[in-house]
């Protein structure tokens, strides 16, 4: 196994029950990288990062972290903030941070002083006195998530980070996050929600009925999709049709059709010709949005933007 | 750091986690002061029962019914013999009548006195007297008995004082009786059940509050469930230790302050093994007794869901530690039988029942055995309680064998 993937896995499996949540998924993270895990829910995102954590382990299938294919062995060197947010409501948040590095063998003075510090760069200066449960939501997913970066890893793993949060901890978050890759952590991520990924990852995955249906860089993802353009006619006629391409689509004054192979400039000099004029026309570059709705389908991200909204502040 | 030295110091840091955790609360407080109820009712509870038992002795009272010679002599007798009793055994009062002319009727009224509660009248000639008494004072007849012949005795040597002095020197026995180890075999088991009782019930909720707070997911992707098992059953056992330091304080101080008389009493008392041996050995007993029935309880109630199940499960705990003290102390008197023998054996009732046997046998080598066994077997639970959790809860197979992994890589 190359010593230059943080995470690698080959195969994984896990069934519950009948079911096959994970289904043959081949990860490689390089080091150094900020790695997104993308995917409706139900996809198999955490539980695959659960087993590459050692937290449950595969039914078959290999995998390795920071080069060991014992997850435990390397867990001081790993951060983590679980789907389900947890903490201990009575403990102060300074104590509960320098407890989550303690676990990973930081010793509990310098978690102390290093917890103060975190939360001040990250705006909860104010509350290093609170107990947990006297914070927001918000504030507590914030605390939990410097909790996993106090022992500053080589490896932070994020399931579902933006969850719950509103949009300014969200921008904080998304600072945190390249603040640990620009310090030589591998960051690795799963979301449903396509621009953190389309702002953040290096790579990605997508993930889809258990099994990986895309990895690559978020340029690899856009181009299996073609340009889009988008025309406007200066005089609108229903014999326009027969000019465009055969997958042209009328929406509002316009129509949205396939880049052609050979370019746009055929076609627009037929439009001219004709006597339709151009009011606009703009070439669209596929987003990662249209890449994930061709692999997993509207309905599945339609149903995982509608769980993500309910858990909004 | 070695793999050993990393899960001491996982192990460690749940462990202090949870003491703090729990100790700095005011809920503490109402646990370290709980037995202050206990002792409280119970001592407001026998002082009204011995109140009651005052004012019902006070009007009770044996009846003869004899002349005045007899009566003197009898009186003189009574006075004798009552200083053999300790004082709460005393016979009741002794009260003298003199007969009338038809004793039976006369003794029969006095039973139906509303002022005096009468256990037993004895009239007639000391030689062949008839003595009445009630159905509870057939102690008391045998004691007008004793009387009558004691004056008798006295009346036929010519005098009534001891026909016999003898000269009496306290010796020191060497060590305790046979009867004192089996006391202090007793007292073993059943001091080490009453504070495992308190104690080690208090870890069947304590796996409850991380499912609750999903905790348990940080801590499974850290550090090894095996540590957070181990780690929360040595945070607990801290507490367990703070609480019996407190009140140990509380019973030595106030046991130095008892009547020499009250320690006398138990004397005879004292393990075969001697004194401090038996407290080394106690208190590690109670260390693997903890941590024997705390990884039991703990593996259950990390498998409740609901607090409606913990509280479901507080009942079959508490009848398996019954049923381990009922084993042991059932071999306490004999500890080599075939049960004295299975009882040492089994994981779970061993430390009762070796702390009996320290009692009762001075040999030495089969506690360094027994604490070996009992300390596999704390590690033997806590793995399979965190295989069962890793299973059932988290959802997870197992990790795979070592040769197994070896073999498919």
């Amino acid at each position: 196994m190359s010593s230059e993937l943080a995470v690698s896995a080959t195969g994984l499996v896990k069934r519950f029950g009948n079911r096959r949540v994970v289904d043959g998924v081949d990860i490689a993270v390089p080091k150094g990288m900020i790695y997104g895990v993308l995917g409706p829910n139900g996809a198999g995102k955490t539980t695959t990062l659960r087993m590459l954590l050692g937290i449950i382990e595969p039914d078959e299938g290999n995998r390795t972290l920071l080069g060991n294919d014992r997850p435990r062995e390397v867990s001081d060197h790993v951060g983590y903030l679980p789907e389900e947010r947890g903490l201990y409501p009575g403990m102060k948040t300074t104590q509960a941070i320098a407890f989550m590095g303690a676990l990973r063998g930081l010793d509990w003075r310098t978690g102390r002083t290093r917890a103060a510090h975190l939360m001040e760069a990250a705006g909860l200066g104010h509350a290093t006195d609170q107990k947990i449960r006297k914070l927001s939501k918000g504030m507590a997913q914030l605390v939990q998530l410097l909790g996993s970066v106090v022992h500053q890893p080589d490896l932070l793993v994020l399931d579902e980070p933006f969850s719950g949060l509103d949009p300014v901890n969200q921008e904080r978050l998304e600072t945190l996050i390249l603040a640990e890759r620009d310090r030589g952590a591998t960051v690795l991520f799963s979301t449903h929600v396509m621009a953190h990924a389309e702002r953040l990852c290096d790579r990605l995955a997508i993930i889809a009925g258990g099994k990986v249906r895309f990895e690559g860089t978020v340029a690899d993802a856009r181009a299996t999709l073609p340009f889009k353009a988008h025309y406007v006619p200066h005089h609108p006629n229903d014999g326009i049709r027969a000019l465009l391409p055969t997958d042209a689509m009328l929406e509002g004054d316009g129509w949205r059709f396939t880049l052609p192979d050979e370019g746009i400039e055929g076609t627009l000099v037929k439009l001219i010709e004709a006597g339709y004029g151009i009011s606009g026309m703009s070439i669209e570059r596929p987003s990662l949005h249209d890449v994930f709705v061709r692999i997993v389908g509207a309905k599945a991200l339609a149903d995982s933007e509608a769980a993500e909204a309910e858990k909004q502040p | 750091m070695s793999s050993l030295a990393r899960l001491i110091r996982q192990t460690l840091t749940i462990a202090r986690r949870d003491f703090v955790a729990t100790v700095f609360t005011p809920t503490f407080l109402l646990f370290l002061f709980a037995p202050l109820m206990f002792i409280g009712f119970g001592a407001a509870g026998s002082g009204a029962a011995m109140s009651i038992t005052k004012n019902s002795d006070v009007n009770a009272r044996i009846v003869l019914l004899a002349s005045d010679d007899q009566a003197r002599a009898a009186v003189a007798a009574d006075r004798r013999l009552r200083t053999m009793f300790r004082p709460i055994e005393q016979p009741y009062p002794l009260i003298v009548e003199a007969p009338g002319a038809n004793p039976e009727a006369q003794a029969r009224a006095i039973f139906e006195r509303k002022e005096s509660d009468t256990y037993a009248v004895m009239y007639g000639p000391l030689d062949k007297p008839q003595i009445l008494y009630s159905k509870n004072g057939s102690r008391s007849a045998d004691y007008l008995a004793a009387l009558a012949d004691q004056v008798l005795r006295a009346q036929r040597a010519g005098t009534s004082a001891s026909l016999s002095e003898p000269t009496r020197i306290v010796v020191a026995r060497a060590g305790a009786t046979a009867g004192g180890h089996s006391q202090a075999a007793f007292f073993a088991v059943t001091g080490l059940f009453m504070i495992s009782l308190l104690l080690a019930g208090q870890v069947v909720g304590t796996m409850a509050e991380e499912r609750s707070n999903k905790v348990i997911e940080i801590l499974a992707a850290a550090v090894p469930l095996e540590s957070v098992f181990f780690g929360k059953l040595v945070g607990m056992f801290g507490v367990a230790l703070l609480f019996l330091g407190f009140w140990g304080t509380v019973i030595v101080n106030v046991g130095s302050l008892l009547p020499a008389k009250l320690v006398t009493a138990f004397i005879d008392v004292g393990p075969a093994v001697g004194l401090p041996m038996f407290g080394l050995l106690f208190f590690a007993y109670f260390v693997t007794a903890y941590m024997l029935l705390g990884a039991v309880f703990l593996g259950l109630g990390a498998q409740a869901s609901t607090q409606r199940e913990l509280q479901m499960m507080s009942l079959p705990i508490t009848i398996f530690q019954v049923a381990m003290w009922g084993l042991a102390s059932a071999t306490a008197v004999e500890p080599d039988s075939w049960l004295g023998t299975a009882a040492a054996i089994f994981p779970f009732s061993s430390p009762f029942a070796m702390a009996a046997r320290a009692a009762n046998s001075p040999a030495l080598w089969p506690h360094l055995a027994a604490l070996a066994w009992q300390a596999l077997w704390v590690v033997i639970t806590v793995t399979i309680a965190a295989r069962l959790f890793r299973r059932g809860v988290l959802q997870s197979g197992s990790p795979r064998l070592w040769l197994r992994k070896k073999g498919t890589a």
